[in-house]
Parts: structure tokens; C-alpha cells; sequence
């Protein structure tokens, strides 16, 4: 018996001993859930239809080409309303053998009708493979962006039923404007030749004969002073082809204009320097448009010939230059994204959460604890050991599970607080009532646990069954909840049988004769 | 010390006492549901952008509300969030149907009603690195060199500014600043003179949209309905069917007038309160289990005995563990609701009246509901063998 004893004795020793180990010191060991450090948690959707619409536009631009090269220009091109696909009457005296080899050359993903003219839609499974890549780049990129703006511990996930959002969660950033810019930055760059400017849309088809050009499209761009100052907009023509775009960047970094501004200026790699020194050789005195998602930054003359760097100048603020310089070496999104939940805790809400939720607890706790001395005497001290040691080994738990304590988390704990107790309470009940129809002291020990023992385990496990529920439902903090509510109460098992039990049976070893109890 | 002494009280004699009064509570509180005042769903159900901010002084409500009604966006809910004077409101977008950065919108829109002065420098609504930077452009100290070199010497202020506002929630003006050490004189004074304090500090956004509302509503009840069918099988099959029925019933029962006290109170229902729904169920179960457990143990003792009588003295003889846990509960989840802070409020409050509604279902109601099971059962039982 007292060897029996001893082990189990050892045994609360380790364990405690190593719920101390993995809780101490708390601020370290404990990872605390955005709600309490302060954070941002966004969901966003990949709008996967842009990449679709832009494989469709590619393929009606291929299909364009190959039939204009050989002087059949088709009499009708356009995109269908559902996006996926596009409708081609050929020119009337195309040759059938023409059709065929474009059909075949450049339309292999595409299932194609063919009555009047021809309709070709995506095949489905390459609709689904282009979604599926535009979330893969768009959550590698934005991967990319987040590291280089430099995020401690940054949670980047793909979620939803047909795996078109992807969850990012940051804690402890302070800017979330910023980080939201960041994130949804489309940073689309494309360099371009302008054919004219003009202060309105009117005079600038004027100059063009009124009629656009099949070859070029308008942008527009702000007029801005010596200041920097935005002023007005002015329209500008360019020719669609882009001389060189973000793709054929090498990096871009932060940097000043000759006016001592901020700047972004940019390198190319090898395969877009060769095409950018090849057009600016060519073009000098000309301009050529800066075009940053479909908006004109800025649009210099070419002085002389530039073989791969060049500079993006236009109203920036320092964090602006540095940010767009960021969100350029990241890559672009390959599809839009939109915002679907957005959920920011400044660090101030989340210290004051923590300070209120610790002050909550301790109070909640302090009131058991004097309640079950008052009401159980030497017995109370047993079950407050129990208790408290419960907590600690809750905290314990937490830091080997690496579990997140979020603020329903802390709410769970001091939960716990109350119902651990219970199991004390029906243990001591049923020995007070064991005790009271004249059983011995050992008798009414043994029997007060092993009665109270179903009991104990049927109520903490229906508890545990709502948690687990409540853990499948679970987003971020409600599922701390659960975690520390299921964790406690396994817990409570633990301290309340096992440990309070231990505590009994070295008093009853001491006085082999124990005629009253203090309880 | 004890609160009970060998009770007989007769709990189930008036039992159909209890069942009336519990039936007409259900009704009341399915009359607040349904006819009204209903449900208040907050921003994690109803969708919309929220913002939680916290204002120097008392805001005028007009002002915010005609600010943010201008961007024609949807209609504005102004509450206020934790204690009156630490004037923090919770305003709220409702724009149900529209996914995007709202939030962004929202603050520009407070900010132009609510500080009248522009400035770059904004030290109630920028990052660290904002003001870093900022500073490292006007230089107060003079240190001179690089750009990157500059902002090496004001990155420690910056962040001691930060911190300061973390621990206050708002700088209030430029006095405040002295509470930051790490701060030259020059840079204060350049502050003080330069940046913007503002009237507002942004505590929390939110902004939910429609089809994460909608999810969230869905799993919200799947949860619920699942929880209480895990229930109802595990009471089956660790008990008897009648004793599953009555813990359900008392489950229901709990459910719905805690919804009802909802509806009735108008305190919004959001995620934390679907989980406090779910503890409930937990909790009230948990105590009706006990009930259950202990007829289960008379019921082997005392043989012949009416089941009436054997559960009377079940829940007699554990009377006072129900009155002292739930007590022990009751207190602890009190604590929560005065100590802990205007997030969890409506946690705690759903929990506090639970309890209590929970306690009583398990006592009076669930016992009643298993023996007029069990009497039906028996019954139908009977006239199967004389047939």
C-alpha cells in the first residue's frame, strides 16, 4: 500500500513537474491567439474568372492573329457573357481549310461548335485546372509578399469548398490598411509606346480620326504639379502591345528621382532587357508609358537608349515606394481578389482583454477556493489543491499542444474552474453520505469515490461531446474555446479523482485509525 | 456545514406544476422569437462592417451617424462597447449583400468628420513604421545621412509611441507624449507641433460578408442540432431511451428560453453566443446526468419501489452537489460577466441565466419527461402481452 503510494505520489510530481516545464514562463510558452495579441485574420477570394477570361482574351488575340496574317480578318470576335468562351464568324470568303488549321493549331483546349460561325468554350477540366493555378499563384505571391514585408509566424492557407479562398492571418501588425493594400495590390506593370496625349477622350480620338485604332486602347493618367500635387487627368493613346511588363522584371527596390523624390526603379532580366533595349534603341525621342494597373504613372521621352533599369516616378510617399517596390519583386496576382471577412484586433483591444480576463479568473477562482474550505474544511484544502493544480496543468497542456489561447479560451478556463470543482463536490457529498449511515472513515472514502466515479465520468463526457461540436464549428477563437474546455475537464478527471484521492489515502496511512473525518 | 439536511422534498408530486410552468415559459419565449422583439443577429451572422472605436472624449452620435450614412453604403448601429466612460462604441455597417474593404471606407469617413486638421502624421491611426518614417523626413534631431540611416535613430521612438498608445488605447494629446521616455525633446516637440493626436483610435475591425454570414449561420445550427443529437444517443446508451428523451427535452427547453432572454434583452447573437448556447447545453446536461446516474444506482437498491419515489429521493439525495455546483458555477461565470470585459459579455450573460434555467430543468423537469416516458412505454409494453 505505501509503496502503491509512493508511485502515485511520483507520478503527480512529474507530471506537474512537466506542465510547469512547458507553461513557464507563460509569455514565452503560451501562444496566444490574434483576439489577444492583436492582429489581422482576413479571408479573401481568388476571383478565378479573370484568369479564365484572360486565357479566353489570349486565345481570341491568337485565333485574331493567325487568321488576320493571312488577310481573312474575322468579320465578328467576341468574348460570350459567360465568360468561358468566345463566338468567331470568320470573314465570309475564308477558306474552310484555313478555319480548320487555326481551329486546330490554337484551340486545343477548347470544345468547339460549329454552325454559322464557330463558338469555342474552355473545356471544363481545363477551366478548373486554370481556377485551380490562379489560387496556387495568387496564394504563392501573396505568400511572397507577406514574407518580404516581413510578418513574424504569418498563416497563409487555402479553405472553402471549391478551394477558392485562402485565409491569411498576421498577428501583431499594426497597419492593417497597409497590409490589406499590400495584399490585394494587383501590381500589374507594362511598359508601352504612347502615340499621342490629350486632355479628354473626345480630342484624343479627334486626333486619331475618331475611330480607335484596332491595334491600341486609351489610359488614362493624373496630371500632377511641380509639387506633386494631383491636378486634373489626361487621356493618353497607346499601342496594346507592351514593349516589356512585370514579368520581365529581375527586382525592384526603392529609390529617388532626380528631384530627390521617392522612386521605384526597377532591372530587367536578360530575356526583357533585350527586348526593352531593342525598342528604346530604336524609339529615341519618343515616349513611352509607365502603366501600373491600367492607370499612367508616368510617361517619359525616350532621351537614349536603355538597355535593362529604368525608374517609376510619380507621387510616392516613402512607404508607398517601398511597398510598390515590394508587391513588384512578389509578382502579380494572377486574378483579382476580393475581401470576404476581415477581422482586425488592435494590440491595445488585445492587452486589455488579457488584463480583464486574467482579473475574471482569479476572482472566479478565489471565490471557489474560500467557498470550499468554508464548506468542506480540511477537505476544501484538498480540493483546492486539486484545483489549482488543474490550472496549472491546463497551462501545462496547452504549451505542449501548442494550442492557441484566445479570449473564449480564457473564458473556457475559468469555466473549467467551476465544473473541475463538481467532481470534488459529488466525491465529497457521497462521503459525507457514506459517512452518515455509520460507515468507517476508510469505508467511506473507498466508497464515496467509486460511486461518485460514473457519475463524474458520464457528466464530464456529455460536457466533452457539446466541446468537440463546438470545435468542428469553430473558427479561430471559439475553437480556443473548445481546446481548453475539453483539455480541463479531461483534466479535472485527473486532479479530482486521482489526485484527491492520493491526498486522502496519505492521510488515512498516517492514522491507521482515523475516526473522524474533516469534511 | 451543510446546506441540506436529508431533504424529502417532493419534487415529483407536482410535477405537472412544474411541466405547465416550464410549457408556458417556452411559449413566452417562443413569442419573443417569432412574433417579437426577435433576434438581434450581430456583425459575425447578419454580415456588415464593424468598428470598434474608442473616441477622447463622448462622440456626438449624430455626427457619426450622418458621416457614415453620406457614403450611401447602408444603414448605421451605434452601441456602446464596455463602460460609458471609457467611450468606446461599437458602429456598425450593415451593408448585407456587398462583399469588400469596407472598413477602410468607414475610417476615412470618421476621420474627415471627427479631425478636422490634416496632417501627415496621424499618431492615433498609424503603424510604427508610419511614424518612424515620418519623423525620419522632418528630422527634428538633425541626424542627417541616409534615409535608412535616419529611420535606424527614430525606430526606437517610434515603437515607444506605439506601446504607449497599446497601454492607454488613445493618446489624448500632446501632454501624453511625456509619458514616453524613450522619446528626444526635439522629436516631442516637433510631434506636438506637427502630428495630428486626432479624436479616435481604432480598437477592432470587422467587416463580415454575406457569404461568410451565411456559412456561419449554417454551421452554427448544424452545431447545435448535432450537439444535442450527440447527447440524445449518448444518455441512450449509457441509460434508457426515456432517460435521453428527458434530457433532450430539458435541453430544448433550456435552448429556447435562453434564446428567448435573447431576443427579449436584445443583446446580439454572434459567434461567442452560439458557443455559450453550446456550453449550456453541456452544462445543463451535465447536471441532469447526475440526477440520471443516481436513479440508475437507487434503481438497482431498491427493487419494487414506484419509479415516482426512487427518483424523488434521487434528486433529494443529490440536492445539495446540484445546489453547491451550480452555486460554484453561478459565481464564477458572475466574475466573468463584471471582470471580464465587453468582448465576452455576452458569453457570460447567456451563461448566467443558463445556469440557473439549467439547474432547474434538471431538477424539475428532466425526471418528470423520463417517467412519463417510461409510464407510456411500460404501458404499450402491457398491452402487447394481453394481446
Amino acid at each position: 500500500m505505501q509503496r502503491k503510494l509512493m508511485w502515485r505520489w511520483v507520478l503527480i510530481g512529474v507530471v506537474t513537474a512537466a506542465a510547469i516545464f512547458f507553461m513557464w514562463p507563460a509569455d514565452k510558452k503560451i501562444h496566444l491567439g490574434l483576439d489577444l495579441r492583436g492582429g489581422i485574420h482576413l479571408v479573401l477570394q481568388v476571383n478565378t474568372q479573370d484568369a479564365v477570361r484572360a486565357e479566353v482574351d489570349d486565345a481570341m488575340e491568337r485565333v485574331r492573329g493567325d487568321l488576320s496574317e493571312k488577310g481573312f480578318a474575322p468579320a465578328l470576335l467576341q468574348r460570350l457573357s459567360a465568360g468561358d468562351g468566345f463566338e468567331l464568324r470568320p470573314a465570309p470568303n475564308t477558306p474552310a481549310k484555313t478555319l480548320d488549321k487555326v481551329i486546330d493549331d490554337r484551340l486545343l483546349e477548347f470544345k468547339v461548335d460549329r454552325g454559322v460561325g464557330l463558338t469555342a468554350t474552355l473545356r471544363p477540366e481545363v477551366t478548373r485546372a486554370i481556377r485551380d493555378m490562379a489560387v496556387r499563384q495568387g496564394l504563392e505571391t501573396i505568400r511572397n509578399r507577406i514574407d518580404q514585408f516581413g510578418v513574424a509566424e504569418p498563416l497563409i492557407q487555402r479553405q472553402g469548398i471549391e478551394g477558392d479562398r485562402i485565409v491569411v492571418q498576421l498577428p501583431g501588425v499594426d497597419d492593417p490598411a497597409r497590409v490589406k493594400d499590400l495584399i490585394r495590390a494587383t501590381a500589374f506593370l507594362e511598359i508601352k509606346p504612347v502615340v499621342t496625349v490629350a486632355p479628354t477622350q473626345e480630342a484624343l480620338l479627334a486626333s486619331s480620326g475618331g475611330k480607335l485604332p484596332e491595334d491600341s486602347e486609351i489610359v488614362s493618367g493624373d496630371v500632377e504639379d511641380l509639387e506633386g500635387r494631383i491636378t486634373g487627368r489626361e487621356y493618353y493613346l497607346l499601342k496594346k502591345a507592351s514593349v516589356v511588363t512585370g514579368r520581365d522584371l529581375r527586382t525592384a527596390r526603392r529609390s529617388q528621382d532626380t528631384y530627390g523624390q521617392p522612386a521605384v526603379s526597377f532591372t530587367l532580366n536578360p530575356d526583357g532587357a533585350t527586348k526593352f533595349s531593342a525598342y528604346t534603341g530604336a524609339h529615341i525621342g519618343d515616349r513611352m508609358a509607365i502603366v501600373l494597373d491600367n492607370k499612367v504613372r508616368s510617361a517619359p521621352v525616350i532621351r537614349g537608349h536603355i538597355s535593362d533599369s529604368g525608374i517609376i516616378e510619380g507621387n510616392f510617399t516613402v512607404q508607398g515606394a517601398e511597398d510598390l517596390a515590394l508587391v513588384l519583386r512578389a509578382g502579380a496576382l494572377p486574378a483579382s481578389i476580393t475581401y470576404l471577412e476581415e477581422r482586425t484586433v488592435g494590440p491595445s483591444l488585445g492587452r486589455d482583454s488579457v488584463i480583464r480576463g486574467l482579473r475574471a479568473g482569479l476572482v472566479g477562482l478565489v471565490l471557489v477556493v474560500v467557498f470550499m474550505l468554508f464548506y468542506y474544511k480540511g477537505a476544501g484544502i484538498n480540493a483546492d489543491v486539486a484545483l489549482i493544480l488543474n490550472a496549472v496543468l491546463l497551462l501545462g497542456a496547452i504549451g505542449v499542444f501548442k494550442a492557441t489561447l484566445t479570449l473564449p479560451g480564457i473564458a473556457g478556463i475559468i469555466l473549467t474552474i467551476g465544473m473541475a470543482v463538481d467532481s470534488n463536490v459529488l466525491i465529497f457529498e457521497r462521503i459525507r453520505e457514506e459517512l452518515r449511515l455509520g460507515k468507517t472513515v476508510r469505508n467511506a472514502v473507498d466508497l464515496g469515490f467509486q460511486r461518485a466515479l460514473s457519475a463524474i465520468i458520464d457528466s464530464n463526457l456529455t460536457t466533452i461531446i457539446s466541446a468537440l461540436f463546438l470545435f468542428q464549428f469553430g473558427t479561430g477563437p471559439i475553437k480556443g474555446f473548445a481546446v481548453t474546455l475539453t483539455i480541463g475537464l479531461t483534466i479535472s478527471m485527473f486532479t479530482a479523482v486521482f489526485v484527491s484521492r492520493s491526498i486522502f489515502e496519505v492521510l488515512l496511512s498516517r492514522r491507521a485509525k482515523l475516526t473522524t473525518l474533516s469534511i | 456545514m451543510r446546506f441540506f439536511h436529508d431533504t424529502h422534498i417532493q419534487f415529483m408530486k407536482y410535477r405537472w406544476h412544474w411541466i405547465a410552468i416550464s410549457t408556458a415559459l417556452n411559449l413566452v419565449a417562443l413569442g419573443l422569437i417569432f412574433i417579437g422583439p426577435g433576434f438581434k443577429y450581430g456583425v459575425d451572422f447578419a454580415g456588415g462592417t464593424q468598428l470598434t472605436v474608442k473616441f477622447k472624449s463622448e462622440p456626438d452620435l449624430a455626427r457619426i451617424r450622418t458621416s457614415l450614412e453620406n457614403l450611401k453604403l447602408g444603414a448605421v448601429t451605434i452601441q456602446r462597447f464596455d463602460e460609458p466612460e471609457r467611450h468606446e462604441l461599437l458602429i456598425r455597417l450593415q451593408n448585407p449583400g456587398q462583399e469588400g474593404d469596407f472598413s477602410a471606407r468607414m475610417m476615412t469617413a470618421l476621420d474627415r468628420e471627427f479631425n478636422a486638421q490634416t496632417a501627415s502624421m496621424r499618431l492615433n491611426l498609424q503603424g510604427v513604421d508610419a511614424v518612424r518614417d515620418g519623423l525620419a523626413q522632418a528630422d527634428p534631431d538633425s541626424v542627417g545621412g541616409t534615409f535608412d540611416n535616419r529611420r535606424a535613430h527614430y525606430e526606437p521612438m517610434a515603437s515607444a509611441i506605439l506601446n504607449f498608445r497599446k497601454e492607454k488605447g488613445i493618446l489624448n494629446g500632446p501632454a501624453d507624449l511625456d509619458g514616453v521616455k524613450e522619446l528626444s525633446s526635439n522629436a516631442k516637440r516637433y510631434l506636438a507641433d506637427n502630428a495630428r493626436f486626432g479624436n479616435f483610435s481604432i480598437l477592432a475591425a470587422d467587416n463580415v460578408g454575406p457569404a461568410v454570414g451565411k456559412d456561419l449561420r449554417k454551421k452554427a445550427s448544424y452545431a447545435v442540432g448535432f450537439s444535442l443529437l450527440g447527447m440524445l444517443v449518448y444518455i441512450w446508451l449509457r441509460f434508457q431511451f426515456q432517460y435521453g428523451v428527458g434530457a433532450i427535452v430539458a435541453l430544448f427547453h433550456d435552448t429556447l428560453i435562453a434564446l428567448g432572454v435573447l431576443s427579449l434583452t436584445g443583446r446580439e447573437i454572434d459567434i461567442p453566443t452560439i458557443a455559450a448556447l453550446l456550453t449550456l447545453v453541456g452544462y445543463s446536461v451535465n447536471d441532469t446526468v447526475i440526477i440520471f446516474d443516481r436513479i440508475r444506482e437507487r434503481v438497482k437498491l431498491d427493487r419494487g419501489k414506484p419509479l415516482v419515489e426512487v427518483m424523488n429521493s434521487a434528486i433529494n439525495q443529490t440536492l445539495s452537489r446540484t445546489v453547491i455546483t451550480s452555486g460554484l458555477t453561478e459565481l464564477v461565470v458572475i466574475a466573468l460577466f463584471l471582470f471580464g470585459g465587453g468582448v465576452i459579455n455576452t458569453f457570460a450573460f447567456v451563461l448566467m441565466f443558463g445556469i440557473v434555467v439549467g439547474t432547474y430543468s434538471s431538477v424539475f423537469i428532466a425526471s418528470p419527461i423520463a417517467l412519463g416516458v417510461s409510464n407510456f412505454l411500460e404501458k404499450r409494453k402491457h398491452a402487447h402481452r394481453r394481446r
